[in-house]
């Protein structure tokens, strides 16, 4: 009886895990480098919100962008609860922003201080990490 | 240009021009091409490592109309992209791919955040053949893309087997040139487009003299190779991209000459003649030589507006200058008209009948 030989993996399962690939550390490192320059712009933007009088909808509408983004990018460097977070955020403006509320949204203040402070969480986690 | 080359220019010449490039381009490209579009530059260089980690080979694009540019440029089987994204989204991307790119198929995958079940329906909608969410494991999107990858192979090798289908109908297998469903498709083409223009036409009919007696005297492998000569040596005569070359029997052949009239159908009947009167053919028993004797017929412009010919009086006169040449021994050209229903054999100068 002949031998039953192994068809060949196919490429995608060939190798190593693709998570565990260098290029992913040095584009997670690049990505966590940007998830502080964007909780900056959070923190920016939250203070623009707090003090815009009337018509804040360009913040909404800015919101909505940047947490748009910030969740796609989480969600492909496995940062699932930033990418959740970025996630509230975004149908939180984009709600505020489409029903034209003011600057005292709550849903919005409250999806937006999690977040922040969760990009703040793991930015000290990082630098205790590297320290 | 061989005649199997030729089915191609004359049948339907920009969509098989398509295949070939298609066919070159996925017969030159392995692994299969992803073309990843996502407005944020790390994303897009992640998926790109991954893909090519397994073995694609990948193009990038920051939004919906880069990728346009790049598809339109090269083919990519498999489009990965974002649905939200400056310019033009993946939403608009995916519809005007399944507009434009109708016949090499892009099989598209949508990548978003967007994980309602009325976003997915929407992305389908649009023409995404799958649609995944970011937040999915790495290992469900490459398994996704394996997926878009074994597709994408199925829908080459049929298409590769549709095109090869459609040539082995309307050729001989034997010569390699058109057979006679072929001729009944186009050569009532050539006379309509012909008579609508004014413009001449010529057919020749050419039978191997004596074919029996090769086939008698060294067996009917050396016959068939006497026919492949004959195409061989005949495609080499016409002239590339216009005339053609069909069997219609065992040793029979037409050739049809467009935007030739009768003197210039002698020409090429005579080097015909020639060429295999003077020159055996090699065959692995050693060269056999032979001859061909050929009827011409060609359309005349004026009489065709007064009275158009019938493909059946094009046919007959060929056949009655071909029947003439033979019954002279062979080795001849015999012209020959139809005017009024009547065959008439075109005599030459200084000729009793025929031309040589």
């Amino acid at each position: 009886m002949g031998s039953i030989r192994r068809r060949p993996l196919t490429p995608a399962f060939r190798k190593a895990p693709a998570t565990q690939d260098d290029s992913f550390e040095s584009l997670r490192q690049a990505f966590h480098a940007r998830l502080e320059s964007e909780r900056v712009h959070f923190v920016t933007l939250s203070a623009a919100l707090a003090r815009a009088d009337e018509n804040p909808v360009w913040i909404f509408e800015d919101l909505v962008y940047r947490a748009h983004r910030l969740q796609g990018g989480a969600a492909i460097f496995e940062e699932s609860e930033v990418a959740k977070a970025a996630g509230r955020l975004e149908s939180a403006a984009g709600a505020a922003a489409q029903s034209r509320a003011d600057n005292t949204d709550e849903d919005v203040w409250s999806a937006l201080e999690d977040l922040v402070k969760l990009m703040g969480n793991i930015e000290s986690v990082r630098a205790v990490a590297n320290a | 240009m061989p005649t199997e080359h030729k089915l191609h220019s004359l049948e339907d010449s920009s969509a098989d021009l398509h295949d070939t490039i298609l066919t070159q381009r996925m017969e030159n490209t392995q692994p299969c091409r992803v073309l990843v579009v996502d407005d944020d530059d790390l994303v897009r260089a992640r998926l790109t490592a991954l893909l090519r980690n397994a073995e694609f080979e990948v193009e990038a694009a920051s939004n919906g109309e880069d990728a346009l540019r790049i598809l339109g440029s090269r083919h990519c089987q498999i489009l990965l992209t974002d649905w939200q994204m400056p310019d033009m989204d993946g939403l608009s991307l995916c519809r005007i791919v399944r507009s434009e790119h109708g016949e090499s198929y892009v099989y598209v995958v949508m990548l978003t955040v967007r994980d309602s079940k009325e976003d997915l329906l929407k992305g389908l909608g649009a023409g995404a053949d799958d649609y995944v969410v970011k937040s999915a494991p790495v290992e469900e999107i490459m398994a996704r893309l394996e997926v878009a990858r074994r597709i994408t192979h199925v829908e080459y090798s049929l298409r590769r087997s549709h095109r090869e289908n459609r040539r082995l109908a309307v050729t001989d297998p034997l010569t390699g040139a058109y057979n006679l469903r072929f001729l009944m498709k186009h050569l009532p083409r050539e006379l309509s487009r012909s008579q609508r223009y004014l413009h001449p036409l010529a057919v020749l009919s050419c039978d191997i003299d004596r074919f029996k007696q090769i086939n008698d005297a060294y067996g009917h492998d050396i016959g068939d190779e006497v026919l492949r000569a004959f195409v061989a040596r005949a495609d080499s005569c016409i002239r590339e991209g216009s005339d053609w070359l069909a069997r219609v029997g065992g040793d029979e052949f037409l050739i049809v000459l467009p935007e030739t009239d009768v003197a210039g159908a002698n020409r090429a009947a005579q080097k015909l003649r020639r060429v295999f009167s003077h020159c055996p053919v090699a065959t692995h028993v050693g060269p056999v030589k032979f001859t061909v004797s050929i009827g011409i017929t060609a359309l005349e412009a004026e009489r065709e507006i007064q009275e158009p010919s019938k493909i059946e009086d094009l046919l007959r006169a060929v056949d009655r200058g071909l029947y003439a040449s033979k019954s002279q021994g062979g080795d001849k050209a015999t012209a020959a008209s139809v005017t009024a229903g009547r065959v008439a054999i075109i005599k030459q100068p200084g000729e009793k009948n025929g031309i040589n």
